[in-house]
């Protein structure tokens, strides 16, 4: 391979992106010399089995990544601002609308939740960490070696230009020769085999972890949806795996699995796609529900209305996520059987969420409501998801959806969903909890504006899309004509982009300013509502969570610990049994990450060499004896001290 | 390390109880994973295009012994954890060696079957049928190949360290691993090959 | 000592399955419909994985995961089979 094939070249754009990644690259190597941090590095982040910290590094990574799935988003809103532009030609725009999908789903929304779960859920269950700490290092790891193989293939190799979901024939060797789409298979295969064991350590966690006297209907809500969404990963990401390796055949191996000769079905492709899809979608919408649950009880200083029914419904959503895929294609062309199937269970899965909806609004009834910032986010996402969700059962209609399907209107209505739903619930959970892990609050005024911003300008941005759609404006077009009449409103639509990309920069000033300025509080419970057990140990939380085992006897037990002052924590304190770090987890990450680079070009020695190595690596561990450490009674006691406050 | 007496060794700390349900998760996601891959042959099977059919190249000897192998296998399997639990450390090696040994001629006799179809011009790349095919025995018999190598450094370590609740919680684990191939291989016997000649 | 070494319900339930694997064989017998070929390697298949499931793997041995594990196969057979039959149904019955 020459290397003018090896890197991308030719665009100004991607070679300002080469130079920048390098100088990046650079400044942090030259940093982190200078100030004398690898050590620190190493031994608190790239080692660590600590659930607190994984999460950190989970969300640190999701927040790079909104960054790269924004700027995809801001020059696709630039090329589509006016008719007939010429900043992107239709391959720069293929790839740009791709990668700004995956990166957005796969890299920045999952990790965003799988990183507040880390944080949260062993907390809000009273545990000193997750059930295998060293294998939720893996994932991490895993995940972020996919994250980064899929995102060098901006400059080597070339972008996947087919798409986020990738359909074939389109996909396939024949319509896309260059290794993007290897890219796509291989590096999501990798960061989502972390994903399936997140799934799984947080089943156990839940299951099998909680403080003693914790029963299953009185956990949080926001583990409750964690729980449910564990299920959803580890028996949906499965078909993933298959789906992506059987891609990989097809484009390396000569699979004729999605070919259009000797027997193979291009639209097995889809079908297997959107098996993983659906629920996929419920994967990053549950534990938004929890988030919202959590802060809607919290603000209104009231307990959650209908506890019950919010559990049920998400147990017939995890079950009804599984049975609705067909939707996505209901213009395939298969009978209308099928159709009709599809667009009775879609439009089924409105009942239980709206069930929630009413829940939330329930709960908001006589609440002595207070507007902080994550409340803010919460109570705009009740009508703009709304909006989402009723769209949504407009396109479930199949007849209906052969009028709307791949044009704009869909883009608008999964972004009314996922926007509102996801994202704000990740910042909102973000402003939430914030102050649990760093010790103080992020800045109110700043986190104000920033809503602001990002709520209107995120309905000027989409709204306009829903009548281009109804219009006919298909998704996925580079440029239209004037002709067309589409301009103005597209025009709309990118303002309202660019204020939206305004709001997050507001958001991430937040963050830098109230790193610098912001009164460090160090209360356990800042909010001053706060319900569930993470609000009863101190803020930041030392290593091990809890110096005693909180005692639990009911449904929101520091609230009621508070209100009818009962001690949760009873008992002396005895030495703690806690996992010891390992480096083992990011070496396999960075094999992995070169493991998936040689299988993308087809380097087989190479390959090989990775895929011994990764063996050896398991092999490590199955003869490793690690049992952990205890921290005796004295260097518990000089923790607590430090943190002040009462012992807990 | 708190030790419960009264549950078998393997289940005893808390930590190596949570590690065997653990595990039971992981299989769940492996019967997603095998049904996905029953899925997209049941759905390709009789798609051989221009090349053989199910029918033309299966063939009843090979499958037969390879279902006796790993049937075979699995009941060792279990006498290896009955014994472990009565704490007979050489016959749990014994039982356990059979295991592997069995395992290793299952892939024998696979890899036999494989190059005979490749062979006779049935390869991955002739039909989607074939793609089906290969795909789904050779994710088994990958699962298979991970688990001799897996079993066979368990072996190890119950040959160096005795019966201790790490050697124990890992042999258990293996068992439930190896018993699930099983599993697995009755259906891909009977819905791949039976239900392919009928 | 044998006794020890082979408890018979191990024995049994090896038989047990090796019988079950011959009856399947019966499929291949001249007369025997498609329909009811299918239905005689379902229960066989049924059959040999409750006794691994059992009889090897002791799912039902630990009191306090007991529920968990049979949810567990429960949600992993319902997804499997709707992965199965689902994907049979969009892509080819009801094409």
């Amino acid at each position: 391979m020459k290397l003018d094939e090896f890197f991308v070249t030719g665009e100004p754009m991607i070679y300002a992106a080469m130079v920048s990644i390098v100088v990046a690259s650079l400044a942090i190597l030259i940093g982190l010399t200078y100030f004398k941090k690898w050590g620190y590095l190493w031994r608190e982040w790239l080692t660590t089995v600590d659930h607190k910290r994984i999460g950190v590094m989970y969300i640190i990574a999701a927040l790079l990544m909104l960054f790269r799935g924004g700027v995809d988003a801001l020059l696709m809103r630039a090329q589509l601002a006016v008719p007939e532009n010429g900043l992107l030609d239709a391959q720069h725009y293929n790839e740009i609308f791709t990668t700004h999908g995956v990166v957005m789903i796969l890299f920045m929304a999952m990790p965003f939740i799988i990183g507040l779960m880390n944080v949260v859920v062993p907390l809000q269950i009273g545990a000193r960490d997750v059930a295998f700490p060293r294998l939720n290092a893996v994932s991490f790891w895993l995940f972020f070696a996919g994250a980064m193989l899929f995102n060098i293939s901006f400059v080597i190799g070339g972008s996947p230009d087919a798409g986020w979901t990738a359909y074939f024939p389109l996909a396939s060797l024949e319509f896309s020769p260059t290794v993007g789409n290897n890219f796509y298979s291989i590096s999501l295969q990798i960061a989502g085999i972390g994903t399936l064991l997140t799934g799984v350590n947080f089943i156990v966690t839940i299951l099998k972890m909680r403080a003693p006297g914790m029963k299953l209907m009185q956990m949080p809500m926001f583990t409750w949806s964690i729980l449910i969404t564990s299920v959803i990963i580890v028996f949906a990401f499965p078909v993933l795996t298959v789906a992506l390796a059987l891609m990989m055949f097809d484009r390396m191996f000569g699979g004729q699995f999605f070919t259009m000769a000797n027997g193979g079905m291009d639209m097995l492709w889809a079908n297997l796609f959107w098996v993983w899809g659906h629920p996929e979608v419920y994967i990053v919408i549950l534990p938004a529900f929890g988030i919202y649950s959590e802060i809607i009880a919290t603000f209104s200083k009231k307990n959650l209305y209908g506890y019950k029914s919010m559990v049920a419904s998400m147990v017939v959503i995890s079950l009804l996520s599984f049975v609705v895929w067909a939707h996505h294609f209901y213009t395939m062309g298969h009978g209308s059987m099928v159709n009709s199937v599809f667009s009775i269970t879609t439009m089924a899965i409105a009942v239980p969420t709206g069930v929630k909806i009413f829940n939330w609004l329930f709960t908001l009834q006589k609440g002595r409501i207070s507007f902080t910032t994550p409340m803010l986010y919460t109570l705009a996402f009740i009508p703009i998801f709304t909006i989402g969700g009723v769209t949504g059962v407009m396109l479930a209609m199949a007849s209906a959806d052969y009028q709307y399907h791949n044009t704009m209107f869909l883009v608008a209505h999964f972004h009314y969903v996922l926007i509102p739903g996801t994202v704000f619930a990740v910042i909102a959970g973000f402003h939430y909890w914030f102050p649990k892990v760093f010790g103080f609050r992020l800045n109110e005024r700043l986190g104000k504006l920033a809503f602001w911003l990002i709520t209107i300008f995120f309905n000027v941005t989409f709204l306009p899309l829903f009548f281009l759609g109804l219009n006919g404006m298909s998704r996925r077009m580079y440029t239209y004509s004037e002709g067309s009449g589409f301009g103005p409103l597209n025009m709309v639509a990118s303002i309202g982009a660019v204020g939206l990309a305004l709001g997050f920069v507001v958001l991430c000033y937040n963050i830098y300013w109230s790193f610098r300025y912001a009164p460090r509080e160090n209360v356990n419970d800042p909010w001053g509502g706060g319900r569930t057990l993470e609000w009863a140990t101190h803020s930041p939380v030392p290593e091990y969570n809890f110096a005693r085992t909180p005692n639990v006897k009911g449904m929101d037990a520091y609230w009621h610990s508070k209100k009818e002052n009962q001690p949760l924590f009873e008992g002396k304190i005895e030495p703690i049994h806690m996992p010891n770090n390992s480096g083992q987890p990011f070496i396999l990450g960075v094999i992995f990450f070169f493991l998936g680079f040689f299988l993308v070009f087809s380097w087989w020695i190479p390959s090989i060499i990775a895929g011994i190595a990764v063996i050896i690596m398991l092999a490590a561990r199955t003869f490793e004896r690690d049992h952990g450490r205890h921290i005796p009674v004295k260097e518990i006691m000089e923790i607590e001290e430090k943190h002040g406050g009462e012992l807990v | 390390m708190k030790i419960n007496p009264n549950v078998p060794l393997e289940y005893g700390t808390e930590e190596n109880s949570n590690r065997i349900f653990g595990f039971w998760i992981f299989l769940g996601a492996e019967i997603a994973l095998f049904s996905t891959l029953f899925a997209v042959y049941f759905t390709l099977w009789n798609r051989s295009g221009s090349g053989p059919t199910a029918s033309e190249i299966f063939e009843l000897k090979g499958v037969l012994v390879e279902t006796f192998l790993l049937l075979t296998s699995s009941f060792t399997c279990g006498l290896a954890i009955h014994a472990m639990r009565h704490g007979f450390k050489k016959a749990t090696l014994v039982f356990f060696a059979i295991t592997l040994l069995m395992g290793l001629g299952f892939l024998g006799v696979e890899i036999t079957e494989f190059v005979t179809y490749v062979h006779d011009g049935a390869t991955l790349s002739t039909s989607a049928f074939l793609s089906s095919l290969f795909v789904l025995l050779g994710t088994h018999g990958l699962h298979v190949t991970m688990g001799f190598l897996w079993g066979a450094a368990i072996m190890i370590q119950i040959k160096r360290e005795g019966f201790t609740p790490d050697t124990t919680n890992k042999s258990f684990i293996f068992s439930l691993y190896w018993h699930f191939l099983d599993v697995v291989w009755i259906f891909i016997f009977s819905f791949v090959y039976l239900k392919g000649m009928m | 000592m044998m006794k020890q070494l082979f408890p018979i319900k191990h024995v049994m339930g090896y038989i047990f399955s090796l019988v079950l694997s011959v009856v399947a064989l019966a499929v291949l017998m001249d007369g025997i419909t498609y329909t009811v070929g299918l239905a005689i390697l379902l229960i066989c298949a049924i059959l040999q994985a409750g006794t691994q499931l059992f009889l090897f793997m002791h799912i039902n041995e630990s009191k306090d995961t007991k529920t968990s594990l049979y949810l567990n196969i429960a949600y992993a057979l319902f997804v499997g089979l709707v992965t199965i039959f689902g994907t049979l149904f969009t892509m080819i019955w009801g094409y």
